[in-house]
Parts: structure tokens; C-alpha cells; sequence
């Protein structure tokens, strides 16, 4: 009996021992919960990369920093009162500067390389798992779109990631080589572009994904930014160095006479896409994603999932869409006798206040010299900040504003106005009653502030990019989240722009399509309005005729880079539109703003020094840091003058 | 060692225990021939309860109360046994006396120190490793619900530092320093024989018996990979085989109150701070008030806040043993407040243990569970801190108000009463079972003496579900914030299997040799699941069903979990000794991990150490002086695969997009796959002495060891142009070296009733990355630098404020301030002494944390019943990261927008200050460098408890039934000594957060540990009793 226990006893012990030691299993992996990059071999998985391609758009527009990197320093936009350094930098005004280590200039450059292989992937991929030609051509819509802002921000850029010229890279070489821009635009940009024009949908397959006219206005400017660069006419230096000659044979000409044709063949097959009505209807907040915006990058007020950040409270990171924060002064010290009477409020004319870029008094007084006909400057900014305390919980009827007048909620508190008063605005030593240093006006209950009154601390915010969601209720909502907006990246107005201004390049116009022609389109268009929106009443009006008559006979580059400011301001075009037209230092050489401090209305001149090697962005330390290179390598692959 | 001190307390403890044994014994009737009988004593009289029987046989008596015995069927040519723990066991031939009184000699205390050594113990005499022991008697010395508090300054080369203030977290344990870069430099933990899986708030302090500490390669060889960071083992209480059931009741009762509050300004000096808060060149101060706020309310806010804590243990055991077999059942209950309303631990313990011998067969079974309960941890100071000290939380009508609006910021009013009325409309809870079992047979394997096959079989599992509610418009400025709710559900699964073959033999009296064979495998699976709502109807339903949910109904794929990780070990281990001369141990372990690449998964190492006991030798036999001197040294090699699992598969990161209102989920590759990726490897040397002084009132162990780690497994960044970020991979070496004093010492040995004992130890580590990435000497992006430390900070270095007529300011600093803050320039000169560039990034330093030196002391004296006794740790040197002075915590804005900690600011009239003028120079929303304001340097000496104590007299409890009663009241964190910080701000200096947590923005790596804004440390007065019968 005892026996055999022992041996049953023997026996489990020495199968447990034997199992144990067969079971060699155990140490053979399945992960259950992670995609591994096989995936990216099926056809969910080319489809999640093509998705993760319109996502990547959030971590560049909508993020306020590489925003900055665009605006700041241009005759757009100088720093704020609560700017850091990143700010100030980005100004080349002495308060800062821009190195290899500024964080502003690397943020592309981080975020794109991922995105460009993704791209790659998903076009080496698509054709194995029978993927329609269609869907590819967004991959090299996407490809090409990358490659075309790498270049035009720090020059040639490399094409082979580590496994082949624009092949799917998943090598872990730490070596990198750059190409040149010529190599850049005719094998990275060019090739894809084409392809992606001939096969994109008219209409989108989504909404908001890129179509056959999204594919050429990025063609047709990829030409006309490739042409200025052959012509180089104001001999800006490039690198990797290399002659300016085309290894496909053409010259300037050609490529702008190509981008000539490819932007009116956009216009004249327009798809799905086409002008809004008014200028007014582009950017408010319940026209989003209209047929006039070619591409963006979307959020929505619905999932904060798929919204990729909160809905209460924004980081101040990607990819939250913050930009509009940063152009925003800080209203709601607005006081009406000693009450906050602007509060922060997810509506569009306000927003949260970061106070980290400000518009000059250039930009008032020459960009938006027209005020009336030009229905662009109400379009543009919030120049009315009206009372709003009834949200915020202050049942008072009325508050005492300025002169001790009464305001209701709605009423203006703060008017930005059009131009210099004829009547002396008083304004009050330091912040006075109003609490932000606005003046009185006899007569009016709102306090004002004239163009040439705005400071760092205290100027129009930027009503364009302000929030719009449909969730606030009767209250102020949530100002604190970034955006839910899409955040423009492309428009199909631009389209008559790079035609207009191939045109005025020397390209040959077809009938109709003069540069003056193309540009009176638009500025026809900016005549028309529906709306008062800092009058906050209906207004119809069409100026059209006078702002046609208002256009110059000839026009010019200057002219153009001009009205594109009035047209896009404060979105992200500028620095790219005078680097390309070679034209940043004339432009922005020096602006016009007052201090820093609540009720300075003195504007001081400063000056900025943009020098020609700033014309391309430092390769970011990052970057250097990373790659296993000697020293001599490193310094090479670095810009000139950055090291 | 210090617990040399407590085994001679032990050991009297024990005979009071013998007389309870023998109050509860009965007498074993058996067939008679004579009887014997006699008294045992030992030199200072008779001793109760030694365990007298027959050698071979089954009989067994104890001696009484006068050191009595009388056994009965004694053959004549029997051989009695006298046994008692604490003393030489003593066999005499009966040779048909029928009276032997003997005398008992007490074992040295390193004779009968035994220790844990994995697979086994070994006399400490016989260690040749190096090893680091705590009693649980001494561990309790500092009342604590978690035994990694009652560790800190307890042993050389074991640095236990503070993650959390919060109750119910575990502190982090680096034994001789952190050698991984990103792998887990976490200790093994092994709770009775078997990898613990769990965390240290799942053990019962209350019922540790012991903690041994491996720390050189030569000790942990035998837990090959997964030994390579040190193992801890813990021991729980056991019954003794023989034992009369034993019950023991342990308790006590805190109160703790904040050792300091946060260091923020009253109202006063916060309105002094706005006002002088300007722009450079303005008049007016960046903020004024809003309009909550006035000049004249002078609000504390962290008084409205805290609540007096409470903690109370509870431990209730029984231990006993019959002839054959042991068995131990203890009970546990704490709970432990935070002073944050609302935060609180709780746990219950259950814990069991039997052994039984039948034939040559034994089975035991240790099963140790817990449940606990984790309230509010999500409840930060963060708001309390910030919130202006003139921002009225009172309306007119005495109500509080829902929001201040203070200058810029909005708060929700925090206070005890806000956050107590709550009710239904807020909820964080996680609790957590856990079951740690450890399953064993032995059997002796006949016709060869001394050889044993066991089969050791561990099923650990644990489970937590945690859930939060946050009501709507709770904690929100906006009130129609919609509420939120998540849920969360892990569960992880561990089970072992080894089989150990043990021969354990002494040859001819002199050789000993102990060989040991396992093979062993371990399989650890995990699973965890969140689920997030938004806009729950009713607060009613809290987290209770998310189905209602109104809004989003959110599965986040980053928060969702499976993984699943295997390991497969051979090991070999020998020990000869000879004569206890000469001792020498080798190692051999081969092991095989899932976690690495194919064809990389499996590796052997070797590990050898001896030792000399020149005390033995003939030449010292017999000095007076020397009781104990014994040379050690050992190599080894371990390994680390302490990767996650997957690390070889590279990896897709999704991220979500909509398309209007079309959704997707997109991914591309964020990870590339390694299919090399292989073991990471220390090698370690390690030279030590042991001694005993002065019939061993002077004892102790010096030891130094070099610890090479190479291969190390570190996820490599990869540049951006390479389209992937990072790819996990065997890159980089760091090395550890360092030195630990331990010395324990009787001061005065019962000099008319008083005794003093004293320890202390000291260690030092200097780690140091030894190469990085090929060609890369720096990776700032990561903090490493090759030549410096793992943990350094590379920041500018503030080397005071720029004044009023320094030169060249606006050449240093382009648009800075008199007054800002002055860091160290390191560029070159012009011929005109001006520099030639602006301070930039390449003026950053390394700056060194880790501390000099640290270690820790205990002291001791005793009169009668009477005991004082004080545990202290320090440490010396290295660099305290406060994010409330820095820039990290938005709490030293130094602009007058939120409360400000307080500090000597920069004014025209107040030029020498610490800190830069305010509103002067920014970076971002905090003063330009205002990260450098938060360095300190990390030096303190902290008494961590001061107890009073005293044990009742044996006699008068007699009466009584009872055994042992000790009552005793303990301070805790009553003082703290030589610390800048402390000075300077009266608070705690011990870190409380990791670098990425309880900071308005994360700043830091979260392996660097910092002072945050987190539950305040507390002081606590304690009461507690031990009661055993």
C-alpha cells in the first residue's frame, strides 16, 4: 500500500518534471495586444496607414509652435507679452535666436520622416495586397507634401531613409546623407505629384481627403517654388551645395509655366471643390470644412478619441490645435465697473489667451489699410470684444463701462478701432479702470484702442482660428481645449495665387487668366459680404466693383505676397511665401509695436536682421545627435552658419 | 551586523516562550524502562521549556519553570538530546543514571545566525557570498505598513528612497546602485522560496521573520536573471516542529499630521510678491487682483485642506508544531489615512503555512494573501498649493464658493469640506486580491544519505479593479463639465515549477559539501483592460455601470494589455567547506527567455566565491580578542532580460483620426523589430571581511565590489530621418563600484541592569556609464553622459543673480535683467573680456544626484523592562530635485499669477537674495533657468523613529496566562538635521515623487526621484502593544 503512494507520488513528480522540461514553449512569444510591423502587410494595415497620414498633419497645423516658427519674424507677426523663448527666437529681433537646438525649427523635421516612410510602406505594400492605384496616390500625395515642406525649410533633405532612395525603411542604420534640392523636387516630389494628379478622386474619398485638385495646387506650387529656386534672383545660398540646373533639362521658365497650367487646370476643373461666397463664410466656425478648404488637419468637439486631445483642457502640445492660443491676448482682465465682463469663452472672436504672438502695427496699417471694402480685416480679427459676464453666472443687466456708461451683455466693451481717431483717444496711466490700459472716447461706452495703441500685451485677436463648438450651452463652454476646428492647411483660393503669381513669373496666361485677372478673383470675392462680424449684425454688401477698381494695373510680386497676407494671414503661409520669393528681409525687416505693458500705447520701431543663410532652417541638434557619424560627417550634413 | 544585537534579546524571549511551551505540553506516554530526570540551566540558571528526548526515538519532555525535566522509559543505553534555540545542543549517554542535571552553553551569535540564501540557508559563518540580513524583530523596530520603509538606512549597500508620500505605495530599492539604463534595476523579491510577482504593499510587515538581501553575483548567482539587480528574500513566520501553539497579538495606533506644510506664502507676503512683480522698464505689476481676491484675505489654504491621519495595524498569529510537521496562520488588518481627505489604504492579510513529515515524505504549503483597498489617490495638493493665499473661498453669507478667480487662473475651491461634501459625485477606488502561494514536496532519496529531490510549485495571481467618477462640473471650473468615469481590470498570473535535487553530506566531520540541481521553469502572464465614459446620468452609478453612459464610450488601445513571458533556468550549485576553515561555493545557472530574440534566448554564466575563517585557524583559536575574522571574495556573472516582452517584434502605434465625423484608427511604425536582441550581463567582484571583537561585542563587515554591466539593453532613439524612432538593443556598459561599512556594537553589556547597543552602517556607490551607443558620448536627450553617473540632471548652473554694474549682461543675455538668475557661461572671450556668444545650450552642466555616501544607524539602551531605542538613516552629498522651487511645479513663477512658494526674492533693496527678481526674464511661465532654483543639495540626517518601550515583568504576567507584553509609544520622522532644505523651507528633504509625477509639467526622467507636490510627509506618534501567549 505504502508502495505504491510512493510511486504515484514518484510518478506525478517526474511527469510534472518531465512536462516541465519538454514544454520548451514557453519561451516562444504571441504578443495578443500590439500591432507588430507586419501588420503593415495586409490591407487593414494599408488603410491604417493612410489614416495615420491625415493624422500626422495635427502634430504640424494646429501645433502653436511650428506655427510660430512660421509667423513670427515674418511682417505678419512679432512676439507677445507672455512669450518665452521660443517666441522670441523665431523674431530675430536681438531678444533671441534661431540654432540647431531651437525648438520651433525641429518640429517638422521630426514629424515628418515617420510620416515619409509610412508613405513609402504603404506604396511598396498596396500593389502586393491589391490596393486600388486611387488610395496609393494619397500615400504619395502625402509623401511628396512632406518632402516639399522639408525642402523648402532646410534645403535638400535625404530620400533614402536608410533602405533605398524613397524605399520602406526598417533598418536601424543611425547614417544619413542628404540630397540636393534638385533631387529632392525631381525624384521625391515631382514623380509622386504627377501620379497622385492623375489618379486622385475628384471628390474626396472622405471628407477632407485630398482629391486631384488638392494634388495640384501642391504640383503647381511645388513647380513655382522649384522655379524661384533655379532663378535664385536674389542669391540666396542652397544646401547640400549644388548648381542651380535642372537635372530633367528644364529652366525656370518652364517650371513656371508649368505651374502656371497646373493651377488653372485646377481651377478649371475644380471637382468637388470651388470659392465660397464670402471671405466671412471661409472661416467661420459653421462652415468648416467647406469646398474652398482643400486639406486640413480635422478634430471634432464629438470623441475626444478621435479628436486626439482633450475637449475640456488643451495641453499646449500636439496634437491638440492651439494654435489660435497664441495670437489671443488676454481679454478676460476686461473689467466693467470691477467686474471681469469678458470672460474666457469657446467662441470664436475669443478663446484662450496665451499672449505669445502679436500682430503689428504694419499689419493694421498697411496689410489691412482697407477696412471697409475688403470685407478680409472683419473676416481676419477680432477687433470687438463684447460683454459676456450673463454666461459666466453675473445675473447684472448691465455693466458701467466706459465714461460710467452702461453695456448689456453683447454690448462692446473693447473696440479695436478701424484707424487714428480724430478726437485724442485719453487712455489711462498703466491698466486704469478697464484693467488692460484702454482709452475713452467721449460719448462711447466702449473702451477703445486705436492701431497705432496695440502692444505686445494688448492688440485684435486672431477671430480666424478662434474656437467654434456647439456644446456650450448658454455658458461659456470650454476655452481651455484646444480647437475642435479643422485647422486649414491648403485652400483652393490659392490656386489663383501661384497662377497669378507664375504669371507675373513670365509664364504665358491663358485668356482670362492675366495675373491681374486671377487676383481679382479674389479680391472680387473679398468685396462681398453676408456679415458684420465685429458689428455682429447681418450685412449685405458687395464691394466687389471697388476692389477691383483698387487693384493695381500691374501687378507685382510685392502685390501679390500683399494681398496672399490679407488673404491667409496668420495661418502658416507666410514664411514659406517670402522665403520663396526671396523677399523675408525686404518685407520684414522691421515693424511697429508698442511695450509690453498694459496701457503702453507708444509704438517703438524694431528692427530684425534676417540674414541669407537663414533662409533654410538649421538641421535639428536632435538629428546630429543621433546619427553615428564623425564629426567632420556631422558638421557637413549641418547648414552653414547653424553650427 | 545590526541584528546581532536582537538575537540575544530573542534568545531570552525564548526561554519565557519555553515556560508557556511547557505550560501547554503534555506529557508523551510511552513504554517504560527507567526514568531520568534532572534541572537544565545554563550559566545564569535553570531554563524552562528545553525540549529533552531520546535520540532516534519519539519521546520528547521540556523542562518547567525551575529547569525541570523527568522522562520516562528510558532504556539504559539511550542517549538524551537537550535542544533549546539559542544554545548548543547538548547529547549525553543515559549509561543508566537516572539523574542528569546539565548546563547548557549558549551558540555564539554567529554560530547560530542562519541565513537565507536561496534554495537553502546556510550558517552565516559558512557564507561566502555577500549578504545582507534583517530580522523581523528588528524590521519592526520601525512600525510601518510596508516593509520597505521599516528597510531604509537599515543595510549597507541597500538604498531604499521614497516614490510616493501616498499610503499604501512601496519604496524603490536599488541595491548597490542602478546598472540598467532602461531595463528594471528592481531587486528580485522572493517571498518563501518563490519569485514574488506582487508588490511590497502586498506583504504583511507584521509577518516577516526574516529578510535576507543578496548583493554580489556570487549570492545571486543561483537566481541567474533574474538576480542581477540583488534578491530579496522574505521569509515569513514558520511553527517550529515540537512547539506548543504560540499566539501572538501585535497592534498599534498613529496619528500623523503633516511634518511640514508646503512652504507657501501667507497673504501678506503674496501680495508683496505681486506688487513687486513687474515687467523690467514697467510700473505696473504683471497681475493684479482678481476678483476673488483682495489684499486683506489671508487664506492657508493646505490648513482648510488637511485632515489629522490615522493608521492602525492589527497582527494576530498562531504558530505551533507537532512532532512532525508546523504550521502558522497569521491575520492582518491596517489602515492607514493620508492627511489629504479621502486618501486611504486598507489591507487585509491572511497567511498560512503547514508542513508535514510523512515517512520520508514532506509537503508544506505557504499561502500568503491579501486584499486591499486604495481610496483617492488620485486627490493631488496641486490646486490647494497654487491657489492664491488672498483668493476668498467664502461668500458674504459664510457658504463657500464653488471657483476663486484669481488674476489669470481660476480654481475650484479645494478644501477638506469641498472634497468631504462631495459625496456620490466623486469616487477613486482600486482594489487589490492577491495570492502568493508556494506549494512544496521533499522526499529523501533512500540508499544514499543526504540526497533530497523537491518539487517546488508557486501560483501566484493578482488581480485589481480600480474604478473613478468624477461627478460633473467636480473639480471643473466650468460646471457643466460633463462627468467622467473609467474603469480598470488587471489581472496577473505567475506560476513556477523547480525541481531541486539537494545532496547534503558532512565527510569525516570536517568536509562538508552541499550540491544543489534545479531545473526550473516560470511563466508570468498579465491582462488588463480600461474603459472610460463620459456623461453618466446620474451620480448615483458612479462607475458602476458605464452602459448608461450618455457620452463617449472610450476602449483607449494604449490602456488595454496582454502579455505573456516565459522562463527556463538549469542550475547547479556546490558548497564545500572544510573544517569551517575553508569555504568555497560554485555557481552555474543556464537561462532561457522569451523576452529576447530567437537564437538569443538562452545563456550560461558561472559564479564562483571562497572564504577563509582565519579566526579558526590555530593561530587564533584561542586570542581573546578575536572571535571572528573571515576573509571573503567572489565572482560572478548574472545576466538581466528585464525587457518588456515584444521588445524583439518592433512595434505599430495607432493613433486615431476623424474624417468630419467618419473615424479611423491609423498606424505606422514607431518601433523597429531587433532579432538580435540578447541578454545583458554584470559581472561582478566582490571582497569582504567579516569579524567579532571583544568576545564579539564588536562586530562586523566590510565589504567592496565592482559590478560591470555590459550589453546593456537600452531602447536606442534613432535619428529622424530614419523614419522609426527607436528599436530596442544590447548597447552601452555602466559599472558600479563601491564600498559598505556595517558595525555593530555592545556599548555596555549589562552593567546593573543597563545595557547599549549601537549600530551603524555606511556605503558608497559610484556607478558610472562606461560607453554608450558606438561613437556616442552623450545622449542628452536621454541625461546620459559617458563618465558620469546613470541619474545626472544636465541643466545650465546657477551661480547667483546678475546685479545692478555687472558687466556685459545683455551680451550674456540678450533682453535679460538685473536681477535674473546668473548661470555659468563657458565660452570663449573677446580681447575686450566680452564673450563672444550669448549663454546658450552648450553652457548646460551634468550635474551629479547621487548622493556620497548614505547609510544609516540604530541605537539601543535598556534598563530592567525598560527600552529607548532610535533608527536614523543619512545620506551625504548628491543633488535633491525639488519641482516646488524649480520650474517644473509652477509653483515658483515668481509673477504673482498663482501662490508662490516661499522664498527671498531679488528686490532693488534686497540685492543678495537666492532667487531672481520677479517678473523679471521668462522662459515660458517660469523665471528664465527657473529650473536651476530647484537644486538642492540632498545631505540630510533623519531620525526616522525614537521608541519607548517597556516589557512587563515574566512574574507578574505569570498570574495572567500571558507570555510577553511590551507596550511601547514611537515617534516617527521626529527630526530631521544637516539639510539645506530643510533649513531652508522646514520640509521633509526626502524625495516623494518620480521625475515625471506631481508637477504642473513632467520635467524629468522618471527614474530620477523628486521632491513634488504630493501628499505631505507626515510625523507620526504611535502607540503599540505585543502581547504573546
Amino acid at each position: 500500500m505504502k508502495l505504491i503512494q510512493i510511486k504515484t507520488i514518484v510518478a506525478t513528480a517526474l511527469l510534472t518534471f518531465v512536462l516541465g522540461g519538454c514544454n520548451d514553449n514557453i519561451l516562444d512569444e504571441q504578443p495578443r495586444s500590439i500591432y507588430e510591423p507586419g501588420y503593415f502587410k495586409t490591407e487593414k494595415g494599408v488603410q491604417g496607414g493612410l489614416t495615420s497620414m491625415y493624422n500626422h498633419l495635427r502634430n504640424l497645423y494646429g501645433q502653436a509652435y511650428y506655427y510660430n516658427s512660421l509667423i513670427t519674424g515674418t511682417d505678419e507677426a512679432t512676439y507677445g507679452a507672455s512669450a518665452d523663448g521660443n517666441f522670441k527666437d523665431m523674431d530675430l529681433s536681438g531678444a533671441g535666436s534661431i540654432i540647431s537646438t531651437s525648438y520651433p525649427t525641429s518640429i517638422l523635421w521630426s514629424t515628418v520622416f515617420p510620416n515619409i516612410n509610412t508613405a513609402s510602406g504603404v506604396i511598396e505594400n498596396a500593389g502586393e495586397v491589391g490596393i486600388a492605384e486611387s488610395l496609393i496616390s494619397e500615400a504619395r500625395f502625402f509623401r511628396a507634401f512632406d518632402y516639399f515642406l522639408l525642402v523648402q525649410t532646410y534645403g535638400g533633405v535625404p530620400l533614402d531613409l536608410g533602405a533605398g532612395e524613397l524605399k520602406f525603411n526598417t533598418s536601424t542604420s543611425r547614417f544619413s546623407v542628404r540630397n540636393t534640392v534638385p533631387e529632392v523636387y525631381t525624384k521625391g516630389i515631382f514623380p509622386d505629384l504627377i501620379k497622385a494628379v492623375n489618379n486622385l478622386p475628384a471628390a474626396p474619398r472622405l471628407t477632407g481627403t485630398v482629391t486631384k485638385t488638392t494634388a495640384r495646387l501642391f504640383l503647381a506650387k511645388a513647380y513655382l517654388t522649384y522655379a524661384w529656386w533655379l532663378q535664385n534672383p536674389n542669391n540666396i545660398p542652397t544646401y547640400p551645395e549644388t548648381t542651380r540646373v535642372d537635372p530633367d533639362g528644364h529652366d525656370a521658365a518652364w517650371y513656371f509655366q508649368q505651374a502656371y497650367n497646373v493651377a488653372v487646370d485646377g481651377i478649371e476643373s475644380p471637382g468637388a471643390n470651388g470659392l465660397v461666397a464670402t471671405y466671412y463664410d471661409v472661416n467661420v466656425g459653421t462652415n468648416d470644412r467647406n469646398k474652398e478648404m482643400l486639406l486640413y488637419a480635422d478634430h471634432t468637439e464629438k470623441s475626444e478619441v478621435y479628436n486626439g486631445s482633450s475637449l475640456t483642457y488643451g495641453s499646449g502640445g500636439a496634437p491638440d490645435n492651439f494654435s489660435g492660443w497664441m495670437m489671443t491676448w488676454n481679454y478676460p482682465d476686461l473689467k466693467s465697473s470691477g467686474v471681469n465682463s469678458v470672460q474666457r469663452e469657446a467662441e470664436q472672436h475669443l478663446g484662450r489667451p496665451w499672449v505669445r504672438m502679436a500682430p503689428t502695427i504694419n499689419v493694421f496699417e498697411k496689410t489691412f489699410a482697407d477696412k471697409t471694402n475688403d470685407s478680409r480685416y472683419d473676416g481676419t480679427f477680432t477687433t470687438v470684444y463684447r460683454g459676456n459676464w450673463n454666461k459666466a453666472g453675473n445675473t447684472s443687466a448691465t455693466l458701467n463701462n466706459a465714461n460710467g456708461l452702461p453695456v448689456a451683455p453683447g454690448g462692446a466693451i473693447l473696440t479695436f478701432l478701424d484707424s487714428e481717431p480724430s478726437t485724442p483717444i485719453t487712455y489711462p496711466s498703466g491698466s486704469g479702470a478697464n484693467n488692460v490700459g484702454a482709452g475713452e472716447l467721449p460719448g462711447r461706452s466702449d473702451y477703445v484702442i486705436s492701431p497705432r495703441g496695440i502692444s505686445r500685451i494688448v492688440y485684435p485677436g486672431l477671430w480666424k482660428l478662434g474656437p467654434y463648438r456647439t456644446d456650450s450651452g448658454t455658458g461659456l463652454g470650454q476655452p481651455n481645449a484646444g480647437s475642435t476646428r479643422p485647422f486649414p492647411v491648403a485652400k483652393f483660393s490659392e490656386l489663383y495665387f501661384v497662377a497669378a503669381e507664375a504669371a507675373v513669373k513670365g509664364a504665358a496666361t491663358k485668356a482670362g487668366k492675366s495675373a491681374r485677372e486671377l487676383i481679382n478673383v479674389i479680391r472680387a470675392r473679398a468685396g462681398k459680404w453676408r456679415f458684420d462680424n465685429n458689428g455682429n449684425v447681418a450685412k449685405v454688401a458687395d464691394n466687389s466693383a471697388a476692389m477691383i477698381a483698387a487693384t493695381p494695373a500691374t501687378i507685382d510680386v510685392n502685390y501679390i505676397l500683399e494681398e496672399r497676407s490679407r488673404e491667409f494671414y496668420g495661418e502658416g503661409y507666410r514664411w514659406f511665401d517670402l522665403v520663396r520669393t526671396q523677399k523675408w528681409e525686404e518685407l520684414a525687416s522691421s515693424y511697429e509695436i508698442g511695450g509690453a505693458s498694459k496701457g503702453n500705447h507708444t509704438p517703438i520701431k524694431v528692427n530684425r536682421t534676417i540674414l541669407k543663410y537663414q533662409y533654410i532652417r538649421p538641421i535639428p541638434q536632435g538629428q546630429i545627435d543621433a546619427m553615428i557619424m564623425t564629426p567632420e560627417e556631422k558638421k557637413a550634413y549641418q547648414n552653414p552658419s547653424y553650427n | 551586523m545590526t541584528n546581532f544585537l536582537f538575537i540575544k534579546s530573542k534568545s531570552k524571549h525564548f526561554k519565557h516562550l519555553g515556560f508557556l511551551l511547557l505550560l501547554f505540553m503534555f506529557s508523551v506516554g510511552a513504554h517504560a524502562q527507567t526514568t531520568v530526570s534532572g534541572i537544565v540551566s545554563d550559566s545564569f540558571g535553570p531554563i524552562p521549556g528545553v525540549n529533552v528526548s531520546l535520540k532516534g526515538g519519539k519521546n520528547g519532555v521540556s523542562t518547567n519553570i525551575d529547569g525541570k525535566y523527568s522522562i520516562n522509559n528510558v532504556p539504559a543505553n539511550a542517549v538524551l538530546v537537550y535542544s533549546f534555540v539559542g544554545f548548543v545542543t547538548q547529547e549525553i549517554a543515559v549509561k543508566g543514571q537516572s539523574q542528569i542535571n546539565v548546563t547548557l552553553s549558549e551558540e555564539s551569535s554567529t554560530l547560530k545566525e542562519v541565513v537565507v540564501i536561496g534554495y537553502g540557508t546556510q550558517r552565516k559563518e559558512a557564507v561566502t557570498g555577500s549578504v545582507a540580513s534583517i530580522s523581523g524583530t528588528t524590521l519592526r523596530d520601525v512600525p510601518s505598513s510596508n516593509i520597505t520603509q521599516a528597510l531604509q538606512g537599515r543595510l549597507a549597500g541597500v538604498e531604499i528612497a521614497q516614490t510616493s508620500t501616498k499610503p499604501g505605495t512601496s519604496m524603490q530599492i536599488r541595491i548597490r546602485g542602478a546598472r540598467s539604463l532602461s531595463a528594471s534595476n528592481d531587486p528580485l523579491v522572493v517571498l518563501d522560496g518563490i519569485p514574488f510577482s506582487g508588490t511590497f504593499s502586498d506583504i504583511n510587515p507584521g509577518d516577516v521573520k526574516s529578510v535576507d538581501i543578496l548583493k554580489d553575483a556570487s549570492a545571486t548567482a543561483i537566481y541567474g536573471s533574474r538576480g542581477a539587480n540583488g534578491v530579496i528574500l522574505v521569509t515569513t513566520n514558520k511553527g517550529q516542529k515540537g512547539q506548543a501553539a504560540r499566539f501572538s497579538y501585535d497592534h498599534f495606533y498613529a496619528v500623523k499630521s503633516a511634518f511640514a506644510q508646503y512652504d507657501m506664502m501667507n497673504g501678506p507676503e503674496f501680495v508683496a510678491l505681486r506688487k513687486a512683480a513687474t515687467a523690467p522698464g514697467a510700473s505696473a505689476p504683471l497681475f493684479s487682483n482678481g476678483p476673488d481676491e483682495s489684499n486683506d484675505v489671508n487664506i492657508n489654504w493646505q490648513d482648510e485642506f488637511y485632515r489629522t491621519g490615522i493608521e492602525a495595524s492589527h497582527n494576530m498569529s498562531v504558530l505551533g508544531g507537532t512532532e512532525k510537521g508546523t504550521y502558522k496562520f497569521n491575520l492582518g488588518y491596517l489602515k492607514d489615512e493620508a492627511i489629504v481627505p479621502q486618501q486611504d489604504f486598507e489591507r487585509i492579510s491572511l497567511n498560512a503555512s503547514i508542513d508535514q513529515e510523512i515517512g520520508a515524505f514532506r509537503f508544506g504549503l505557504t499561502t500568503n494573501n491579501n486584499f486591499s483597498i486604495n481610496n483617492g489617490a488620485s486627490m493631488g495638493v496641486g490646486t490647494v498649493l497654487s491657489t492664491t493665499p488672498i483668493a476668498n473661498p467664502y461668500n458674504l453669507d459664510g457658504t463657500l464658493k464653488r471657483t476663486v478667480k484669481m488674476a489669470q487662473d481660476e480654481a475650484w475651491v479645494t478644501t477638506r469640506e469641498t472634497i468631504n461634501n462631495l459625496g456620490d459625485k466623486w469616487k477613486d477606488q482600486s482594489q487589490t486580491m492577491a495570492s502568493y502561494n508556494n506549494i512544496f514536496m521533499e522526499v529523501k532519496i533512500p540508499g544514499i544519505e543526504g540526497l533530497k529531490y523537491r518539487l517546488n510549485g508557486g501560483l501566484n495571481i493578482r488581480m485589481s479593479n480600480s474604478g473613478n467618477y468624477t461627478g460633473e462640473g467636480v473639480f471643473n471650473i466650468n460646471p457643466t463639465t460633463v462627468s467622467t468615469a473609467s474603469i480598470s481590470n488587471s489581472i496577473s498570473k505567475n506560476w513556477t515549477a523547480e525541481n531541486i535535487l539537494t545532496y547534503d553530506r558532512t565527510f569525516a566531520q570536517k568536509h562538508k559539501i552541499n550540491v544543489v540541481g534545479m531545473f526550473s521553469s516560470e511563466q508570468g502572464t498579465s491582462n488588463n483592460s480600461n474603459i472610460g465614459a463620459k456623461n453618466i446620468p446620474s451620480d448615483d452609478f458612479q462607475y458602476y455601470n458605464l452602459g448608461y453612459a450618455l457620452g463617449e464610450i472610450t476602449i483607449n488601445p494604449d490602456w488595454q494589455g496582454y502579455s505573456q513571458s516565459g522562463l527556463m533556468s538549469y542550475m547547479a550549485r556546490a558548497m564545500y567547506s572544510y573544517d569551517d576553515r575553508y569555504m568555497l561555493t560554485a555557481t552555474v545557472r543556464s537561462d532561457g527567455s522569451s523576452r529576447l530574440a530567437d537564437g538569443y534566448e538562452w545563456h550560461t554564466y558561472p559564479a564562483i566565491s571562497a572564504g577563509w575563517n582565519i579566526g579558526k585557524e590555530s593561530f587564533l583559536r584561542d586570542n581573546k580578542y578575536i572571535n571572528l575574522l573571515k576573509l571573503r571574495v567572489g565572482y560572478g556573472q548574472t545576466s538581466n532580460q528585464a525587457v518588456n516582452p515584444y521588445s524583439t517584434l518592433g512595434r505599430l502605434t495607432t493613433r486615431n483620426y476623424n474624417f468630419g465625423d467618419t473615424y479611423a484608427v491609423g498606424s505606422y511604425v514607431s518601433t523597429l523589430p531587433n532579432p538580435e536582441l540578447g541578454w545583458e550581463f554584470s559581472t561582478t567582484m566582490n571582497y569582504g571581511i567579516d569579524f567579532g571583537l571583544f568576545n564579539n561585542r564588536l562586530s562586523g563587515t566590510v565589504e567592496y565590489y565592482v559590478t560591470d554591466t555590459e550589453d546593456i539593453l537600452l531602447g536606442v532613439g534613432l535619428p529622424p530621418t530614419s523614419g522609426v524612432g527607436s528599436y530596442t538593443a544590447n548597447i552601452g556598459q555602466t559599472q558600479n563600484k563601491g564600498y559598505e561599512i556595517s558595525l555593530s556594537g555592545t556599548i555596555i553589556d549589562n552593567l546593573n541592569g543597563w545595557t547599549w547597543d549601537a549600530g551603524v552602517n555606511f556605503y558608497s556607490n559610484e556607478n558610472k556609464l562606461v560607453a554608450l551607443a558606438t561613437g556616442q558620448t552623450r545622449d542628452e536627450g536621454n541625461g546620459w553622459f559617458v563618465g558620469s553617473p546613470i541619474n545626472v540632471i544636465y541643466d545650465y548652473e546657477k551661480i547667483g543673480l546678475w546685479q545692478q554694474g555687472d558687466a556685459n549682461l545683455t551680451k550674456y543675455e540678450p533682453g535679460g535683467n538685473v536681477g535674473m538668475i546668473k548661470v555659468k557661461y563657458t565660452g570663449d572671450f573677446n580681447p575686450d573680456g566680452t564673450p563672444t556668444r550669448q549663454i546658450g545650450a552648450a553652457d548646460r552642466q551634468i550635474i551629479k544626484l547621487d548622493p556620497d555616501f548614505q547609510g544609516g544607524f540604530n541605537t539601543r539602551v535598556a534598563y530592567k523592562g525598560f527600552d529607548l531605542s532610535a533608527v536614523a538613516a543619512f545620506q551625504s552629498g548628491g543633488t535633491l530635485i525639488s519641482t516646488l522651487y524649480g520650474s517644473a511645479g509652477y509653483l515658483n513663477m515668481l509673477t504673482g499669477r498663482r501662490n508662490n512658494i516661499r522664498v527671498d526674492y531679488w528686490t532693488p533693496e534686497n540685492t543678495d537674495a537666492k532667487y531672481p527678481r520677479p517678473g523679471g526674464i521668462q522662459s515660458g511661465d517660469n523665471p528664465k533657468y527657473g529650473s536651476t532654483l530647484g537644486y538642492f543639495d540632498a545631505t540630510y540626517l533623519k531620525i526616522r523613529t525614537i521608541t519607548f518601550g517597556y516589557n512587563f515583568d515574566q512574574k507578574l504576567l505569570k498570574t495572567t496566562g500571558i507570555d510577553k507584553l511590551r507596550l511601547y509609544c514611537t515617534a516617527q520622522n521626529p527630526f530631521v538635521f544637516f539639510s539645506d532644505y530643510h533649513k531652508e523651507s522646514g520640509m521633509d528633504p526626502e524625495t516623494n515623487s518620480y521625475g515625471d509625477e506631481n508637477q504642473a509639467v513632467a520635467s524629468y526622467n522618471r527614474r530620477i526621484l523628486t521632491l513634488s507636490a504630493n501628499t505631505p510627509s507626515t510625523r507620526n506618534f504611535l502607540i503599540g502593544l505585543n502581547l504573546t501567549f
